[in-house]
């Protein structure tokens, strides 16, 4: 569905990213790992249009995206929860959701999703009106989830879910991005927490300093030595 | 309380709101794309000079004149968004400079083409109204402010309930996430830009009959404009509404009660104590 190839990405003038590919099945959950600065955030921000890579290419569903705009790649389907979330704070819960569903290919579908998101977070149904930034920090990253959903996306990009939030509450989340799966979303997890992630993905890459260094399988890597001594503390 | 004193606070609702209006396209432009336009007045002036040309010289009723001012104005501004702001995107400065440059070149193109004298396009309506028994008031102030009223619920409106409007909120918050929603930030800053120019030229029109246009009368505006901005907090446009009641009232009840000499600097106190006392403005920062 999406693949990264040898992709080099700069902000400003230092290089963050170096020779960086990988690729995402339909229907699997990957997980890029890494420490705090290895470029994960960066990594997600080129795939979303937001810096340009200056050589290498990401080709999602057979187009070559790594030239077009960001909201323009937001149209294609493929949507992302953000770092940090960055909930719109002075809009309510619906209006976020609704601006989720901003895209052509997603207005139709717009009561419909709401409702699916509902179903998924009924917390946010009792929310609906209340602004995003009155909301606790588990309940904006569900509703940074479900703004993203209201696109209907084919591939969803969750950079850091378990960014502040009770390890109980990153599993349910974890859980619900797993049946997200089975009803066939593909989806790029970013994360710092190496072994939750692992326990709840297909694939994994580890991303050390700007490279790829280790790729497999979740049952791979949860194996690695090398994996358990720097990442896992065991 | 006698009735002088009701006429005076009328007088201050009516002019507060009609500031109000003025101040609303500079709020909306700053509060989106974080430009000062300096140019808003000329803007104003310019729809008032149209409106004038339409109904004086080619004699067109003020029902087409308005709405064509209007949208000649909305599209000049995009005009300069497109050709003038958009190289300055980043650059809050640039933009800053290039704003004030033009509102100098338009003063001057007004004084070129339509002379240093004051114009006024013909009153929409005649008269006084008695106001419950107590004095009498002028109709055409009375419209022009109902009109301005009109225009400020229109505005808020789409803000509030279009989808344009959430797309405006949505850049206004947080540009960068706005455009991982699917939003074209760009066009919505263009679109945003005509806008707040429109709103300037709907003020110009709605009170040109009462306040007749000259080449330099954009300056009062702008300043006015300036004003209701930091009182009210940047970018609010409830900040908006209320910064112009303010001053609209202080203006009205000071120039009757100390001196109509010291009108204009009755703003600046008013500036002066709310940026003592809440250096963000009434409404701080971004509550479009
Ligand atoms: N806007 C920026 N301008 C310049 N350098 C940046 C910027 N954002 C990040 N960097 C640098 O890029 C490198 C990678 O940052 P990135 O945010 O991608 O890391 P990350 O893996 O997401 O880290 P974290 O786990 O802390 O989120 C870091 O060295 C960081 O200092
Ligand atoms: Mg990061």
């Amino acid at each position: 569905m999406l693949e990264v190839q040898n992709i080099d990405i700069y902000r400003g003038e230092t290089q963050i990213l170096w020779d960086v590919s990988f690729r995402i099945n339909q229907k699997e959950i990957v997980a890029i790992l890494g420490a705090n600065g290895a470029g994960k955030s960066t990594l997600i921000a080129s795939i979303l249009g937001l810096l340009h890579p200056v050589s290498g290419k990401i080709i999602f569903r057979e187009n070559d995206i790594s030239k077009i705009s960001s909201h323009a790649i937001t149209r294609m389907g493929i949507a992302c929860v953000p770092e940090g979330r960055h909930i719109f704070q002075d809009m309510t819960v619906l209006e976020n959701l609704e601006i989720g569903a901003y895209s052509k290919r997603a207005r139709p579908s717009l009561n419909k999703n709401i409702k699916w998101v509902f179903d998924l977070f009924p917390i946010m149904n009792e929310r609906k009106n209340q602004l995003g930034g009155t909301l606790s920090g588990g309940e904006q990253q569900m509703l940074a989830i479900g703004r993203a959903l209201m696109s209907k996306p084919d591939l969803l990009l969750l950079d850091e879910l378990s960014l502040g939030l009770a390890p109980k509450i990153t599993i349910d989340l974890l859980k619900t991005i797993e049946t997200l799966r089975d009803e066939n979303t593909t989806i790029l997890l970013v994360e710092q927490n190496v072994e939750m992630a692992l326990n709840h993905c297909d694939r994994s890459y580890i991303l050390e300093t700007g490279k790829i260094s280790i790729e497999g399988t979740a049952q791979e890597l949860m194996s690695n030595d090398h994996i358990r001594k720097a990442y896992m503390g065991i | 309380m006698n009735s002088l004193f009701f006429m005076y606070l009328t007088n201050g609702i009516v002019m507060g709101i009609i500031f109000a209006l003025s101040a609303l396209g500079v709020s909306l432009i700053v509060g989106i794309m974080n430009v000062i336009n300096f140019a808003h007045g000329e803007l104003y002036i310019f729809a008032g000079y149209i409106s004038y040309i339409l109904s004086v010289k080619l004699g067109i009723s003020f029902y087409f004149a308005i709405p064509i001012a209007i949208l000649t104005i909305f599209i000049i501004g995009i005009l300069i968004e497109e050709s003038l702001i958009k190289p300055t995107y980043g650059n809050d400065m640039y933009s800053l400079i290039i704003t004030f440059i033009l509102s100098i070149v338009l003063q001057n193109f007004a004084l070129l083409v339509f002379g240093p004298f004051p114009n006024k396009p013909p009153n929409w309506i005649s008269g006084a109204t008695n106001m419950f028994g107590l004095f009498r008031y002028g109709n055409q102030r009375l419209v022009s402010c109902l009109a301005a009223i009109g225009i400020i619920i229109i505005v808020f409106l789409l803000i509030k309930k279009t989808w344009f409007g959430k797309t405006i909120r949505a850049v206004s918050q947080d540009r960068e996430t706005a455009s991982l929603m699917g939003i074209d930030t760009s066009k919505v800053n263009m679109l945003s830009f005509g806008l707040g120019c429109a709103i300037a030229g709907a003020a110009g029109v709605v009170l040109a009959p009462i306040f007749p246009v000259t080449p330099l009368a954009g300056v009062e505006i702008s300043l006015i404009a300036f004003i209701i901005l930091v009182i009210g907090g940047m970018g609010s446009l409830w900040g908006c509404i209320i910064g112009g009641l303010i001053i609209g009232i202080v203006q009205s009840f000071g120039a009757a009660y100390i001196s109509s000499g010291y009108k204009d600097i009755f703003g600046f106190i008013i500036l002066i104590l709310v940026l003592f006392i809440r250096p963000s403005g009434l409404f701080g920062r971004k509550a479009l």
